[in-house]
């Protein structure tokens, strides 16, 4: 787990946007400081959209936010939101004859370093600190999909920004992959604001300090991954067939059947998981007792879990 | 306490930068994302068009339709010119749209000039149109096309909309002399008396498409949210809509 600050480094409020008749944020508001903060949510969830909205690269129909103290409503302040972010977005696009050293030194052209020496020593750190040294004259067509997803780190990471937006970077990876993804998405965020969205319970569980979880284009929950996976206490048990009254139940791999929701009295409980509470934020039934961060109309909204 | 980042020695650049350094910097990386193979295929089917008209040696009527064909081949490469399959990785930049696709533009510009060139000498002086008209016309369908590629950049979230922009130009030039009304005629032969009329039009839609183009290298404000969005390209969004 990174750094964490309390400072505030990014904060929006009330930030709308709507495709069509679909509200892809709905009035979201949220406090980020330094270290890695998770963004979960299911498909639809409006995930990509927050993003893009604090990355300056789709403007919210209304709402503001702030990113390290620039202000984007003015052309000046999204220049300089702009000099502070990293954005690593969900399907990244490459020129596919350029290497990674062109690719990521292009990138640093446009986040205006334009001293070649300097830029190309710095493009030559983030390659080593994503582990592409050795390829990094190979053309960018040749390379794994996993090396392609470190080429668009490193294009994030070039020029040491401030606030690094990072939009699901481990899909598609395999294990391995995933692994030494999160140990270079761990190191971004010391000393930096990282948020990072995704599908993995397991990338946030095991990076980030905070979490978010969105359904409906709003924030349902907000929190730490143990409050999170706190909202499934005394919620998921163990039986020998599914439990027709569970929220989500399935057979494991010893043969035993792990439900989530209801129990019934005397069920045999388990210890919940950061995914459990996720399932349950979803579902909705547990609303909005006691935790911090939910935005109201809980549950009406949220979307099918298991 | 980890420091803060973003303020590492040598890296950050001088916020007096001059907008030129930047510019000239992305000469040669931008020079290499253009699409060569696209223009290069558009200018040498306008190559073949007019030198074929030579070699059967066509009249001054088929000639002229030779090169305004030849004209509209490399208008529908130029389509093509905003393209960028790095566009989302390269969006939130401090660098402007604009100035990558001014730069684009100017560097295709003296190459297109050239090749114009060399497709008005290789048509007989005894049949060739009035040069000068004849540019105008095809210098305005270079503008319109890059400003439908401006367009579709603007407003849409694909990284490659030429294919649509080139589509919509192709649909425009075939139904443009079939429904556009006597007195709006832009595709007259030079012995109509409405050629000079004709080319003032030619005048107003060069000036309309490069306005169209320039608004369209403005870049939305925090709360520019146009009509016609589409939800990004997130795998999760929404229902697109457009």
């Amino acid at each position: 787990m990174t750094t964490v600050s309390a400072a505030v480094t990014v904060s929006a409020s009330g930030l709308t946007l709507r495709y069509g008749a679909t509200r892809a944020l709905d009035d979201v508001s949220l406090r980020l400081g330094r270290g890695v903060t998770g963004l979960l949510g299911p498909n639809g969830a409006g995930k990509t959209t927050l993003l893009r909205v604090l990355a300056t690269s789709v403007p919210a129909a209304s709402g503001a936010f702030t990113v390290l103290g620039h202000d984007p409503a003015s052309a000046h302040g999204r220049q300089e939101v702009r000099r502070a972010l990293g954005y690593l977005p969900q399907t990244p696009g490459f020129h596919p004859d350029f290497t990674p050293f062109e690719f990521v030194d292009y990138v640093a052209i446009l986040k205006e370093l334009t001293d070649r020496a300097a830029r190309h020593r710095e493009v030559r750190r983030v390659l080593d600190e994503v582990g592409l040294a050795e390829v990094r004259g190979k053309r960018i067509k040749k390379l794994s999909g996993g090396m392609r997803q470190r080429v668009a780190l490193a294009a994030a990471l070039v020029g040491d920004p401030g606030f690094l937006v990072l939009d699901e970077p481990t899909v598609g990876l395999d294990p391995e992959q995933r692994m030494r993804f999160r140990e270079l998405i761990a190191q971004a965020g010391e000393g930096r604001t990282v948020l990072l969205s995704t599908h993995q319970t397991e990338d946030v569980a095991m990076l980030c300090h905070r979490v978010l979880v969105m359904a409906g284009g709003r924030v349902r929950f907000d929190g730490t991954p143990a409050e999170l996976a706190a909202r499934a206490a005394g919620r998921v048990w163990r039986s020998t067939a599914r439990d027709p009254g569970a929220k989500a139940g399935w057979r494991t791999g010893t043969g035993g059947y792990r439900n989530v929701g209801d129990p019934p009295e005397g069920a045999d409980l388990l210890e919940p998981t950061l995914e459990d509470g996720y399932l349950l934020t979803l579902d909705g039934d547990r609303g909005d007792r006691g935790d911090r961060g939910d935005r109201g109309d809980h549950g009406d909204r949220a979307e099918a879990t298991a | 306490m980890t420091p803060a980042r973003g303020s590492r020695p040598g890296v950050r650049p001088s916020r007096a930068l001059p907008g030129a350094r930047v510019a000239a910097a992305l000469v040669a990386p931008v020079w290499r994302t253009l699409p060569w193979r696209t223009l290069g295929a558009a200018a040498a089917v306008g190559l073949l068009v007019v030198g074929a008209g030579r070699a059967v040696g066509a009249g001054p009527v088929e000639t002229l339709y030779g090169l305004r064909g030849a004209g509209l081949a490399l208008a529908l490469g130029v389509a093509f010119l905003l393209d960028d399959p790095a566009r989302h990785t390269t969006a939130p930049v401090p660098v402007r749209r604009a100035v990558r696709t001014l730069l684009r533009a100017a560097l295709v510009t003296p190459v297109a000039g050239l090749w114009w060139a060399a497709v008005l000498l290789l048509v007989p002086g005894t049949v060739r149109p009035p040069a000068g008209d004849l540019t105008l016309e095809t210098g305005t369908a270079l503008v319109l096309a890059l400003a439908g590629a401006a367009v579709a950049v603007r407003y849409g979230d694909a990284p490659e909309p030429g294919r649509s922009v080139a589509a919509a130009l192709l649909g425009t030039a075939v139904l443009a002399p079939l429904l556009l009304p006597g007195h709006w005629a832009l595709f007259v032969p030079p012995n109509d008396p409405g050629w000079t009329a004709a080319h003032e039009r030619w005048a107003r839609l060069l000036t309309g498409a490069a306005a169209l183009c320039a608004a369209s290298l403005h870049e939305r404000g925090p709360h520019g949210q146009s009509r016609s969005v589409t939800s990004p390209c997130g795998t999760s969004g929404p229902s697109r809509t457009s």
